[in-house]
């Protein structure tokens, strides 16, 4: 008798303790998906006014840039409007080919040595490794415009070289040196050790192993972050604004003067030529596009599966 | 039941047991590992038998993983990490003697817990990449190398037409016989195995428990395991480890199979061959 007692007591006891615990996540949960619900509103509310500006900025960009496309836009130098021909303004095909030659220039000196240096950062742990990397981190963070100033002063003013496509590229390479340097480094990071263990099992120089295990295993990341660091050097003005000259002549000498996409745009819209100022949206566009098609290339080139020779 | 199972790994251990105890291919003295300090395992005085199976057992933390990368001196590039005693392979003093570490390890291959192929080459640059890391071109010498080491693994037959294909695509227990041949390849006096069938299903760990008593004909093995019927079943010596008070790994017994498991000296290593702790 007791026995049952014992054994009954305690199961209604738990019964109602059930029932009451039920009873309070029934009601938590009711409470939380009604926040969730409120919060999921507020969240889509923010969505849609964060992305007014840049939708907006698009269409602009495509309704003002895309009329003023055409062959001459890519294939003639600009012409300076008169008050007889106000709309005769050329094209930009200066800037166009002095973009790539500025980048390709800024990525023959910067992409090399920031692999080097990122290979350096990731297998070293010296005093030295460490303060290179803040440094790289704290580079990353710079105004751009330092980048021009440096070049200016350095390369145009004490060396006399006077404006060139080179003073331009040593500042976007300055640029771009810290992104590849990061990227670089966490990519070889990013190899597992036991690769490196199994190349020194095999009686493997470390050296060796860092050229045919880990470099290899690491290049999807470190063309990735390349092609980034490309992708932000070309839309850069300030670091160009200062030393390139801004030549009139289609120049892909590195000790000439250039143009610049960017550039262009900063000049010619404060131009008191409407033609002009509407051609800028036109640069403009190119801009967006070249950056857009380095960005997209990066991204399938991060998301290919490993290749193997 | 216990009874049976343990009778059934005892006779094992006395069938895989050769008795004569000939030359050695590697000799500890006193070998100890410590790491900033402080002594990971320590006390290790034992041969490694030319051409026998030796297997490192013992419970987890006692250090025969530690007291295994300490041969092929594996612990160079750790921070800190310092062996002492002796080890000797033919003689030479691995770590003071006339030997550098790339030429050691060169001679002493080693294969590792979890399959550890290089993801971006192909089966075959696997096989032969010691060979290339240390400066061999010719095609004629890395084919040949790498048909032997692969048939010397047992894949050859399943491998011989898809060379070219990313090693990656093989499955885990073929990549870790992939392994095998890529250590292989490099013509490696002694052979260290780190667990190399702890990743793997009991199918694909018998394949690598056969290859392993044949592969003794031209290799000596020393094979670190977790797996008591592994060790009964394959090795011919037997090192027993155990972490002491001080939490230091120290060899407790080292004896050919047979003795470690049937009447070991000591009665911890009784008790850990019959399961009572570890």
């Amino acid at each position: 008798m007791s026995d049952l007692t014992n054994l009954v007591g305690p199961l209604e006891v738990g019964h109602e303790m059930r029932g009451e615990i039920r009873r309070i996540a029934n009601n938590t949960r009711a409470r939380r998906q009604f926040i969730s619900r409120v919060m999921m509103v507020l969240s889509l509310v923010a969505l849609s006014v964060a992305a007014v500006p840049l939708v907006l900025l698009i269409i602009v960009l495509l309704r003002n840039g895309i009329p003023t496309l055409n062959a001459a836009f890519f294939t003639q130098l600009p012409q300076t409007p008169t008050l007889v021909t106000p709309n005769i303004v050329g094209g930009v095909s200066n800037a166009i080919v002095g973009s790539l030659a500025l980048n390709l220039y800024a990525s023959i000196l910067a992409i090399p040595l920031g692999i080097l240096v990122g290979v350096y950062l990731a297998e070293n742990e010296t005093k030295f490794a460490t303060s290179l990397r803040v440094v790289a981190q704290t580079m990353a963070g710079a105004p751009s415009i330092l980048m021009g100033l440096f070049a200016f002063s350095f390369l145009v003013h004490d060396l006399n070289l006077g404006f060139t496509a080179l003073a331009g590229s040593f500042a976007l390479a300055v640029l771009m040196l810290p992104v590849i340097v990061i990227s670089t480094e966490i990519a070889v990071r990013s190899v597992p050790h036991t690769l490196r263990e199994a190349g020194l099992a095999l009686g493997a120089k470390p050296h060796k192993i860092s050229l045919k295990v880990v470099l290899p295993s690491a290049l999807t990341g470190i063309v990735t972050g390349a092609i980034l660091a490309v992708s932000r050097a070309v839309g850069e003005t300030a670091p160009v604004l200062l030393v390139i000259g801004g030549g009139f002549l289609n120049e892909w000498r590195p000790l000439n003067p250039v143009s610049a996409l960017p550039l262009t745009i900063y000049e010619n819209a404060k131009s008191e030529w409407p033609a002009q100022r509407a051609q800028v949206w036109g640069v403009a566009l190119v801009l967006v596009a070249f950056v857009f098609v380095l960005s997209l290339s990066a991204r399938i080139w991060a998301s290919r599966k490993q290749q193997v020779k | 039941m216990e009874q049976e199972i343990m009778a059934d790994i005892q006779s094992q251990a006395t069938a895989a047991t050769s008795t004569s105890s000939g030359p050695a291919a590697m000799q500890l003295r006193n070998v100890a590992v410590s790491f900033n300090g402080r002594t990971a395992v320590r006390n290790c005085t034992f041969d490694v038998g030319k051409n026998r199976v030796t297997s490192l057992i013992g419970p987890s933390g006692s250090g025969k993983t530690t007291l295994l990368r300490a041969l092929n001196r594996l612990h160079d590039l750790t921070p800190g990490a310092k062996v002492s005693g002796e080890i000797l392979l033919e003689g030479v003093d691995v770590y003071r003697g006339d030997i550098t570490a790339t030429e050691l390890r060169a001679r002493v291959g080693m294969v590792f817990q979890r399959p550890n192929p290089f993801p971006t080459m192909s089966i075959y640059d696997n096989v032969i990449s010691g060979l290339r890391f240390n400066g061999i071109k010719k095609k004629s010498l890395l084919d040949a190398a790498a048909e032997s080491s692969l048939r010397s693994a047992a894949l050859w037959e399943s491998v011989e037409n898809r060379l070219k294909v990313p090693a990656s695509n093989l499955s885990g227990g073929e990549q870790q016989r992939l392994c095998i041949a890529r250590a292989l390849a490099m013509d490696p006096e002694v052979l260290l195995m780190d667990e190399p069938t702890s990743a793997l299903d009991p199918i694909a760990t018998l394949r690598i428990e056969e290859l392993m008593t044949t592969l003794k004909s031209r290799v000596s093995v020393v094979i670190v395991t977790h797996n008591m019927q592994q060790a009964a079943r394959i090795s011919d010596d037997c090192a027993f480890l155990l972490m002491g008070e001080d939490r230091t790994g120290e060899l407790i017994e080292f004896d050919t199979t047979e003795k470690i498991f049937n009447n070991p000296d000591d009665s911890r290593t009784l008790d850990y061959t019959l399961g009572r702790f570890g």
